[in-house]
């Protein structure tokens, strides 16, 4: 038998098959994970796997889902956005102002429809994106110098236009005719919430925006070389642009479902939310030297990270624990991810070879 | 006494390199003689490069041993090489700009006093020596930014020198000098010969090498082909051993194009000097000529003669400072790569590394990259217009799912041309079309790039081989320090001529090299 392996092809072809085995599993690990998560918290907790408990788990997973979507394209694309979590803080107090205080037009007081609050949060933080991507691509500051500035700025817009103090009753009164803002965060669609659907929606649409669309692709390209991508004729600064436009809606969007969801509006929201959305993205596999990595990989890389600490709540694993326990998995996915890579540099003579014989 | 035992200092044994797609390196064994110019001559990504870069530390062999003395050393670092006295100038000079000369000599083995200060007496003085002893004293103060290219190299040299460097590797150092500074050089390394020096060298140049050399190794796709002493060499045994070279110029068969209407008209282009770099005076001043339809037009340069920066302005990815570029007797302005392809120029950039290649994608969605329009991509079209261009090329990619940099520098380089066709320019800019690219691929991107011109299309090359230029163009237009020195027809050109328009201070010195064998 073991003359039979020595033959230089049949060599080959098991040094192909059993690199494409290693190298599979490695790509997967960030699901294998997240089902070996499930399988263990369901066996320590009979209530784990209950359709309430659920419900709850995706509720607070959406939150740094759509984060993490939202910075996947930033990373693709080489860069970096810390200001997420001041501007999903800032979104939510835009929204609670203008319904709680109203806009003064003319000297007396209006009080706009929550559409017109929406549309007026997503147009503010989409100010603060529009500020990141001018600075990154236009001004030449480093994404993560950039992005730490319009953190505190938009920190501190958040705390000033309430004074550091909370916007409570959100719901809205029936006389001014600005009701039904708690709908985004606390209503429930098919047995979903509604904040759940907006996660896959949006995730549906950033995987379509990714793979399928020249943007996607330029994204990756940019990511991937920079210099070459602007002279294959693409418009790096455009495409870096519309990268920080796109999380900066994704914040806007966590910041109106967490204050619909608690009917309230605090400026510290969202504090260390862009770590978790980093976390999210890195642990789906997404390298943070840029192009390489995926939309779903986020998407499961914040259902780990959701999962695991749900779980180690029901467990009754001390707070401090879990931050810990947070910290290895996120440290040790970013070590497979470097095995992988050197792995995958490793056996590409292989699988081309392999493939060649294969034939297309 | 015993003389044809010979006296080998540093020997390289069965050395094996493989990069993904390709061996580098196939069972090599170099050696070096003791206080000899030993020439290592081969085409581009024949191995020689790798082979230095594996004896100087940058790079670790998958395989063999390296001997210096008779006995094995581990080479696994630069540092670890200089230890052992082995040192390598680059092609690519490494001096830091902002530092002055002995901080350059001495960076990162800086003298210190008390244990912690560094010593800049000392530092001064070893340099000042070292430079003395190139036969090139200048002031140790002055910043490594102010002096030339052939004052860098001196510089590199002097650092090799004050670390005690016996064994110097030269990676092509005169790809970037002038005529006067070759002479120059080549005193340096005979007096190098003389104090004890083993010099390994490296060019394609090969009236160089014949004037230099004192013991030949001739590289052919990453295996030793030929092996001999200066005695025995001449021009016609390099050129065997280094060929399957194709005799490109005998295919020429595509009609004249002399008659044919102008195409690309370029007048008086001149871009400003790159900012932060003293030494920099602007790259391209004053530069008119024309392109004609289905015409190639070879622009023949050395290394800072503004080639790249010429071709890079036409691309829209360097801006002009002056001029004017017509397109079919109209202006075009532009300003940015996506004015050049809508205008219809394109570019296949020198370095596929840096400019061209994403290497995390596919082969496929690295031929498309510059074609992607529109709201949604058509994988299904994409992937037919790949395979067609794939075949067209003669591209050696089975699986186009594949990433990039599976595949070979030839094809790697058929990726970029094929990135370029899917856009149909009209006029098609290529940066050192063969840089690093096997000789066979090489003659098949000249009959590519032939087909493509009794097609219609215009191309504009640019090269610093002689060799390349003549093979390829109907027209060469040679540029020196920014500025076109000369202009010949397919018919009249001679390498002599080449060289001679192409050197900076032509005529000036009586030179060595006119004694030489005629290329």
């Amino acid at each position: 038998m073991s003359a039979a392996i020595s033959t230089p092809a049949q060599a080959g072809k098991f040094a192909a098959s059993s690199a494409r085995a290693v190298l599979w599993l490695l790509r997967a690990r960030a699901i294998l994970v997240l089902v070996l998560l499930l399988v263990f918290f369901t066996s320590m907790s009979p209530t784990f796997l209950t359709t309430n408990n659920i419900s709850i788990l995706a509720k607070h997973v959406a939150i740094s889902a759509i984060l993490a979507i939202g910075m996947s394209f930033v990373v693709l694309a080489g860069g970096i956005d810390l200001s997420v979590g001041s501007v999903a803080g800032l979104g939510g107090m835009i929204a609670g102002y203008v319904l709680t205080q109203g806009i003064i037009i003319g000297g007396s007081i209006y009080y706009p429809p929550v559409v017109v609050a929406v549309l007026l949060t997503f147009a503010i933080c989409l100010v603060v994106g529009f500020l990141n991507g001018w600075l990154i691509s236009k001004a030449g500051v480093a994404p993560f110098i950039a992005t730490l500035g319009t953190l505190y700025i938009a920190r501190g817009a958040a705390l000033l236009i309430s004074n550091g103090k909370t916007f409570p009753n959100l719901a809205g009164l029936s006389s001014r005719g600005n009701t039904g803002f708690d709908l985004l965060g606390q209503s429930f669609l098919l047995g979903l919430p509604v904040s759940v659907w907006i996660m896959f929606l949006l995730f549906a649409a950033a995987a379509i925006l990714a793979a399928k669309t020249p943007f996607g692709r330029h994204v990756y390209a940019v990511g991937g070389n920079e210099r070459a991508a602007r002279l294959a004729g693409i418009r790096v600064p455009r495409v870096k642009l519309m990268t920080y436009l796109f999380s900066a809606f994704c914040a806007a969007l966590v910041g109106l479902i967490i204050a619909s969801q608690l009917e309230a509006a605090h400026p510290a929201t969202g504090e260390s939310f862009e770590l978790n959305a980093i976390a999210a993205v890195v642990l789906g596999g997404t390298s943070l030297m840029g192009g390489r990595g995926s939309v779903v990989g986020s998407l499961i890389g914040a259902f780990v990270i959701g999962v695991l600490a749900d779980g180690l709540v029901m467990l009754g694993v001390s707070e401090f624990w879990q931050i810990v326990i947070k910290g290895v998995v996120i440290v040790m996915a970013v070590a497979v991810d470097q095995l992988q890579s050197r792995l995958q540099s490793k056996f590409l003579p292989y699988l081309s070879q392999a493939s060649g014989e294969v034939g297309n | 006494m015993s003389e044809p035992q010979v006296d080998v200092i540093l020997e390289a044994c069965n050395m094996v390199k493989r990069y993904p797609g390709t061996i580098a390196l196939n069972d090599v064994t170099f050696r070096a003689h003791r206080n000899k110019v030993n020439v290592l001559i081969g085409e581009n990504g024949a191995g020689k490069s790798t082979l230095m870069r594996v004896l100087a530390g940058v790079e670790s062999a998958d395989q063999g041993c390296i001997y210096l003395n008779g006995s094995a050393i581990a080479v696994r670092s630069p540092l670890e090489a200089s230890t052992h006295g082995i040192a390598i100038v680059h092609q690519e000079l490494s001096v830091l700009p902002n530092l002055d000369l002995s901080e350059n000599i001495f960076a990162g083995r800086e003298l210190v006093k008390s244990g912690v200060f560094v010593d800049r007496g000392s530092q001064d003085v070893q340099s000042y020596a070292a430079l003395e002893r190139l036969r090139k004293p200048m002031p140790v103060k002055t910043q490594a930014a102010r002096l030339s290219l052939g004052a860098r190299q001196i510089v590199e040299l002097a650092r090799t020198l004050a670390h005690g460097a016996k064994v110097l590797i030269l990676d092509e150092p005169t790809s970037a000098l002038s005529m006067a500074e070759v002479d120059s050089l080549f005193r340096v390394i005979d007096e190098l010969k003389q104090s004890g020096v083993t010099i390994i060298y490296i060019s394609h140049r090969l009236h160089e090498l014949l004037h230099l050399g004192d013991h030949f190794t001739v590289l052919r796709s990453g295996r030793v082909v030929g092996e001999a002493p200066r005695a025995d060499v001449s021009r016609d045994w390099i050129v065997e051993r280094m060929s399957g070279r194709v005799n490109a110029a005998a295919d020429r068969d595509h009609i004249k194009p002399s008659k044919s209407a102008t195409v690309l008209s370029v007048e008086r282009l001149s871009l400003a000097a790159s900012s932060g770099d003293e030494a920099a005076q602007a790259p391209v001043h004053d530069v008119s000529f024309k392109v004609r339809q289905g015409e190639i037009l070879g622009v023949y340069g050395l290394l800072g003669s503004g080639r790249t920066e010429l071709v890079e302005a036409l691309a829209g990815c360097r801006k002009k400072s002056a001029g004017m570029i017509r397109l079919h007797e109209k202006i075009v302005r532009i300003e940015s790569v996506p004015d050049a392809m809508n205008a219809g120029i394109m570019l296949v950039p020198e370095d596929r590394q840096r400019d061209g290649l994403i290497p995390d994608l596919t082969i496929r969605e690295n031929m498309t990259m510059a074609a992607t329009r529109g709201l949604f991509l058509n994988r299904t079209k994409e992937t037919a217009r790949a395979k067609q261009l794939v075949k067209d090329l003669n591209i050696a990619a089975r699986n186009l799912e594949l990433p990039v940099t599976t595949l070979s520098g030839g094809n790697q380089q058929k990726v970029l041309l094929a990135r370029c066709l899917m856009c149909s320019p009209s006029v098609l800019l290529l940066d050192e079309p063969t840089r690093g690219v096997d000789v066979g691929a090489k003659a098949e991107i000249y009959r590519i790039l032939r087909h493509l011109a009794s097609q219609g299309m215009s191309i504009l090359f640019t090269s610093s081989e002689i060799e390349e230029t003549r093979a390829l163009a109907d027209r060469v237009i040679v540029l020196c320090q920014g500025g076109i020195a000369a202009e010949f027809a397919d018919s009249e050109v001679t390498d002599e001529a080449l060289f001679a328009a192409a050197s900076p201070t032509v005529g000036t010195t009586a030179t060595p090299l006119s004694g030489m064998p005629a290329l």
